[in-house]
């Protein structure tokens, strides 16, 4: 997790994080949601931005997102509940791009939709990153008291999953060439020795996978069994899967990613001056 | 079409510092989660109400009385049915479990109004060097103030984009829920890559004008923690206290909720 505070060294990753944040923001208002239960559950076309700046601008993604979610409450929603909304936005973007690392090491790592296996990694990574992200969000919501666990995981969960997976890939196609020819992919403008290593990819990802599936399966439990969404218990009991998810996500580095990306620069540079 | 909750008045509110104003809306916030019974919750609501004609921005109530109607029916109907009590009311919904539920309604919308109040009285630049001045780092405090600038440029893009497509006849409401969505895409593409495309002149720009070139920061708009900011605090914080206090004296419950 080292990057996330070494790319504040880089004045393009600042910007990107300004400008993801913007985006991610913006679309919120021109664009407006429809909802499939009017008034309760809504689909928000925004809400595939998270995933997709993770892909292309890494810990830039994650900040941007984290903030445009922030800023978005500044404009009618802001209360101690977007406390929660910072934090899962940040790991909706953090953990496709790290799983991404993980998943395609020692072989082409470019953050492209353009085959099956890589389309069935981008869309399991969605799914894994919408349940953390709610995981969170809910989590805080109902420690706060305001919102039952079971309640506030499934309509985020729904929400993230089903926009970044569906509109998610075209639009990965769409952008990943023009991102890679501005050079603002975030493997191209960070150094190697900026990005964490990691030895342990297995692990990491396992404890992604089941810290993000046991928060939400310990949720919806707890949240049913102590005769309703008790906030003390579920605080408290959901603390350590919760954990899971952030030691998995440190454990999953990103630097072979970098060093993949110089790479394909330096043999693209070596074929065209041949 | 204006985004920015800002209203431009002259009011003392407006004129406290903004890390006063910040300290302010967390001290809100605790309020609002200090009690449990639906009374002392519309108290603390009226309170903040008045906050906000002090500072003569109720007038943004216009702009967010929607999300706030629909968060109070949604809570309610919610802890209605999840929540549970002692005293029978109807079918499987009790006495307390509604009471409940409207307490909730009543803080969470105490807070978003505590928010709104904020942000109608603190411009995008006082927010920035509040956080410069609470610590936060400025390249981060630099990305926010950036965003929320650039939100009103954006949002405008999108907005001309989608009304560009929709005479070319993009149908944004026809078709199931997978086509409707895909349909996104011609409205999103375009939003992006205008945007993202000026990364490298901007980040350009701001290296030569500077960005970075020292650790220490001056800045040309100043502010000061006043001898009102000081008053303010120190009213603020007593009312805190004695809304503890009242709670540990067993004030503001709510008997029989069990959830």
């Amino acid at each position: 997790m080292k990057e996330i505070f070494t790319m504040w060294r880089h004045t393009q990753m600042v910007v990107l994080v300004a400008l993801s944040a913007a985006i991610y923001a913006a679309v919120l208002i021109p664009f407006k949601s429809f909802a499939i239960v009017p008034g309760f559950i809504e689909i928000r076309p925004a809400n595939v931005f998270p995933v997709v700046f993770g892909l292309l601008f890494g810990p830039a993604g994650a900040w941007g997102s984290a903030i445009g979610n922030l800023i978005g409450d500044f404009f009618g929603s802001l209360s101690l509940g977007s406390i929660g909304g910072f934090v899962g936005n940040f790991f909706l973007a953090l953990i496709p791009y790290k799983l991404w690392g993980a998943y395609f090491r020692n072989r082409n790592m470019e953050t492209n939709v353009n085959s099956g296996e890589k389309l069935a990694v981008y869309i399991a990574t969605t799914i894994v990153a919408s349940l953390a992200c709610a995981d969170i969000i809910s989590w805080w919501l109902s420690l706060l008291g305001l919102v039952p666990f079971t309640v506030a995981l499934a309509l985020i969960t729904f929400n993230n999953a089903i926009m970044g997976s569906i509109l998610g890939p075209f639009l990965l196609l769409a952008l990943y060439p023009r991102v890679k020819r501005w050079g603002l992919l975030w493997t191209e403008i960070m150094e190697p020795d900026e990005v964490a290593t990691s030895g342990s990819y297995n692990t990491g990802s396992i404890l992604v996978w089941f810290g993000s599936i046991a928060t939400a399966v310990a949720g919806v439990f707890l949240g049913l069994s102590s005769g309703g969404p008790n906030a003390t218990v579920i605080g408290f009991g959901l603390l350590i899967p919760l954990i899971v998810i952030l030691i998995g996500s440190f454990m999953l580095g990103g630097r072979e990613q970098v060093e993949a990306a110089e790479l394909m620069d330096a043999e693209e540079e070596t074929a065209q001056v041949r | 079409m204006a985004p920015s909750l800002y209203l431009d008045r002259d009011t003392w509110i407006h004129r406290l510092d903004p890390r006063t104003k910040m300290f302010l809306l967390l001290g809100m916030f605790v309020l609002a989660f200090v009690f449990l019974s639906p009374v002392y919750e519309a108290v603390i609501l009226l309170l903040v109400l008045f906050f906000g004609y002090l500072a003569r921005s109720l007038s943004n109530l216009l702009r967010i009385w929607f999300i706030l109607v629909v968060i109070a029916v949604f809570t309610i109907i919610l802890w209605s049915i999840f929540g549970s009590g002692r005293t029978p009311l109807f079918l499987f919904v009790e006495r307390e479990a509604l009471l409940y539920g409207i307490s909730i309604a009543l803080r969470i919308d105490a807070t978003v109004i505590a928010g709104m109040v904020f942000l109608s009285t603190t411009r995008n630049e006082e927010v920035a060097i509040g956080l410069v001045r609470l610590s936060i780092p400025y390249r981060f405090a630099f990305a926010v103030s950036t965003a929320l600038r650039l939100v009103p440029t954006v949002a405008a893009t999108g907005f001309t984009i989608s009304e560009a497509q929709r005479s070319r006849g993009l149908d944004l409401e026809s078709g199931n829920l997978i086509q409707r969505i895909r349909k996104y895409l011609p409205l999103l593409v375009p939003v992006f890559i205008s945007t993202v495309r000026s990364t490298n002149v901007f980040s350009m720009a701001l290296e030569s004008k500077g960005f970075g070139a020292s650790a220490k920061r001056t800045f040309y708009f100043q502010t000061s923690i006043g001898r009102r900011d000081v008053v303010v605090l120190v009213v603020f914080v007593a009312l805190l206290v004695v809304t503890l206090a009242l709670r540990v004296a067993g004030y503001g419950g709510l008997e029989g909720f069990t959830r």
